[in-house]
């Protein structure tokens, strides 16, 4: 009898450590992870760029980024002036744990079309944290290396649910946008801790600026 | 459980404690690296796109 008691005991004391390391593990360590993972992506992508590797593109060409790797640099300066974060191509799970993920049969950045970034709200480095605290005529700052993107954020934060796929259309209906423009599209999870909604917030592309010329006015303080 | 590990540990008590911690780290860590993110992905944080792609 004492064994028993003893051994179950054992059991719900190991179970909660458990779960208590689990909790660690997803509100504390993939953090820790995916802030190093998202520096080496940043990292990455200015060692490419300062090397002069890559040129402005022809306007004409349809060319795809490729799967997985960033491309660019998003800068909110609603969501801290330190915050900036890697783009990569594609949304798949692997991906989003080491950027922002680019909707990969969305416009190119910049381009005519809807340029539609997905992130996390919660875990690995809690991106879009202060998702609801975007208002229209934010600043959504984007580079590629040759040139500087700034949205303008025109609505949102818009609730919405998961299969509402139409937002990230190249005219999404419910933005009020009504003709064929340069887009952007946001998208995280609502509730914060839940996956039952979507939140959105759309912008249209208000000017572009090669590096040169150095920061655009969004970003200086 | 924990009681029958502790008498089948060799060594005087210094040494089961030793063996002990390091055993506790190398559960921690199997965790974190390989069982934590396997599961992780079955929670909710991750659906954070429109398409469920």
């Amino acid at each position: 009898m004492r064994v028993i008691v003893r051994t179950v005991s054992e059991l719900c004391v190991t179970v909660g450590t458990l779960i208590v390391l689990f909790v660690v593990y997803v509100l504390f360590w993939t953090g820790v992870r995916a802030d190093r993972v998202m520096g080496d992506q940043i990292d990455r992508l200015q060692q490419r760029w300062s090397r002069g590797s890559v040129q402005p593109e022809p306007v004409a060409t349809p060319r795809t980024y490729e799967p997985g790797a960033p491309f660019a640099i998003m800068y909110i300066p609603r969501l801290g002036s330190t915050w900036n974060k890697p783009v990569l191509e594609g949304t798949g799970t692997g991906t989003l744990k080491k950027g922002l993920g680019h909707y990969a049969r969305t416009a190119r950045l910049g381009r005519e079309g809807n340029f539609a970034v997905a992130g996390h709200r919660r875990t690995y480095g809690d991106p879009f944290k202060d998702f609801p605290e975007l208002r229209p005529g934010d600043a959504v700052v984007l580079t590629d290396g040759t040139t500087w993107f700034t949205y303008r954020i025109d609505k949102g934060p818009y609730k919405t649910v998961p299969t509402d796929v139409e937002v990230i259309d190249p005219v999404p209906r419910k933005s009020g946008y009504t003709r064929p423009g340069r887009y952007l599209t946001l998208t995280t999870c609502d509730p914060e801790w839940g996956h039952s909604h979507r939140l959105i917030v759309w912008a249209h592309l208000d000017s572009t600026q090669p590096v040169e010329a150095g920061e655009p006015r969004a970003l200086r303080r | 459980m924990y009681g029958w590990i502790w008498r089948h540990l060799p060594g005087n008590a210094w040494v089961k404690a030793l063996i002990s911690l390091v055993l506790v780290l190398a559960v921690v860590y199997i965790l974190f690296q390989y069982v934590f993110p396997w599961a992780e992905p079955l929670l909710p944080f991750n659906d954070v796109t429109v398409d469920n792609q």
